[in-house]
């Protein structure tokens, strides 16, 4: 009854924004459905936290750095990231050896799949979700000049993987 | 002169304070192969954002929605009474900063600019409704909330919140009214829009180069090269002050 405006507009808000939550949480997890429980996980904690979130900060950014807390802590607690978890191995090497024609068709989504960790989430916060630079370093709370070589080295290997 | 590919990539993503991006601008003009560069920049970033453009369209879960829902961890009124003063100190420094001038043209690379501003645009587009239509002619139009925008809203009084922000407003020499406005989003486009018939007609169109990251900015004080120029060029007299915005908009933009 006393559910103020502004404290119903958080969950509206959230509402709106679970599409591209769930959209950044399949870029981290490779299972959709794990990628599901994740951003649960984060709305959950979002809403129990709601008092930490500064109004004039960017909700989509503080929503964006619990729901990869809450994976990174998903995969520390189930130390089964090799069956849950893009494996981070597979994409280590690009952008090291040598990619070649076999891949020159390959989608977007599977170029993607293929870098490491670090520079997918550069990636996903920057070039799919849109975020300014020092909102993605914020979310990744690294400082901008990691994230800007990231998000160059992983340009240059997604590049290299999808030709032209 | 050599420009290191992180840079262009900012310069591309429209991530470079002013003074870096007048600094690569000039180095566009003289070596088309950066151009090539920064083109392929603004071309992977579309690829990929247009990629993943549908997952946003799936159905979201109940699971999901219910719990964005659920009152259990209901805020508490600390955080709402926080938000209410935030909301008021913006609200106080949007109408601070009515009193915009517009910066004389230092009219650079304009065609050049005009480009990636278009680019930027499509990246800005599937986030929201588009806010742009083009006619039978060929013109860009605006609509929606940016068309509502242009007709309704006055610079004075605008609200930090609001989607649009109205920059200077300005008679042109044909007889038009024209306004300047930008776009709060994460690409924020901007430009100038004059009275066309019933139309906005979009004369200019551009980034906001200024960090969007802060969610506001004082529409006017940082509008993109081509924009100025466009300014420049319509602009008959001083551009119009608070009482003559609003006048303007009584008479329906019609002079």
């Amino acid at each position: 009854m006393n559910t103020s405006e502004t404290s119903q507009n958080i969950h509206d808000e959230i509402v709106l924004l679970l599409p591209r939550l769930r959209r950044f949480a399949r870029n981290l997890v490779r299972n959709p459905h794990d990628a599901d429980d994740v951003v649960q996980v984060a709305v959950e904690r979002a809403l129990q936290r709601s008092a930490q979130w500064r109004r004039d900060a960017r909700l989509d950014s503080w929503m964006f750095k619990i729901v990869r807390n809450a994976w990174i802590d998903e995969v520390r607690a189930r130390g089964r990231r090799d069956k849950l978890f893009l494996a981070e191995e597979t994409g280590e090497n690009v952008g090291t050896e040598p990619i070649e024609s076999e891949i020159t068709n390959m989608s977007v989504q599977a170029a993607m799949q293929r870098l490491p960790e670090e520079q997918r989430t550069a990636i996903s916060l920057v070039l799919i979700e849109g975020l300014p630079y020092k909102e993605a370093a914020d979310v990744l709370e690294v400082p901008i000049g990691t994230l800007t070589s990231r998000l160059a080295r992983g340009r240059e290997a997604l590049q290299a993987l999808l030709g032209n | 002169m050599s420009i290191p590919d992180e840079t262009l990539m900012a310069f591309a993503d429209g991530e470079l304070d002013p003074a870096a991006r007048a600094q690569v601008e000039l180095a566009l003009l003289e070596d088309p192969s950066l151009a090539q560069r920064v083109a392929r920049h603004v071309a992977l970033r579309q690829r990929v954002r247009s990629a993943y453009a549908s997952e946003l369209t799936e159905p979201v879960p109940q699971r999901l929605l219910d719990a964005a829902r659920s009152q259990a961890g209901r805020t508490n009124n600390v955080v709402n009474l926080q938000a209410a003063r935030d909301a008021k100190a913006r609200d106080a420094a949007a109408s601070k900063t009515a009193a915009y001038g517009w910066r004389p043209a230092a009219a650079i690379a304009a065609s050049l600019v005009i480009g990636f501003g278009l680019g930027y645009w499509d990246l800005y587009r599937d986030q929201t409704a588009t806010p742009l239509a083009r006619g039978a002619d060929g013109a860009l139009s605006a609509r929606g909330a940016l068309a509502k925008a242009l007709s309704t809203q006055l610079a004075a009084s605008q609200s930090a919140s609001s989607e649009v922000h109205i920059g200077v407003s300005f008679l042109a020499k044909n007889g038009e009214y024209c306004r300047t406005f930008s776009l709060n989003g994460p690409v924020s486009p901007s430009g100038l829009a004059c009275r066309h018939g019933e139309q906005w007609r979009i004369e200019s169109l551009g980034q906001s180069s200024d960090a969007p990251s802060q969610g506001f900015r004082t529409a006017g004080t940082d509008l993109s090269p081509q924009t100025l120029r466009a300014i420049e060029e319509r602009i008959d007299g001083e551009t119009l002050d608070a009482a003559a915005e609003d006048q303007a908009l009584h008479k329906n933009w019609r002079k």
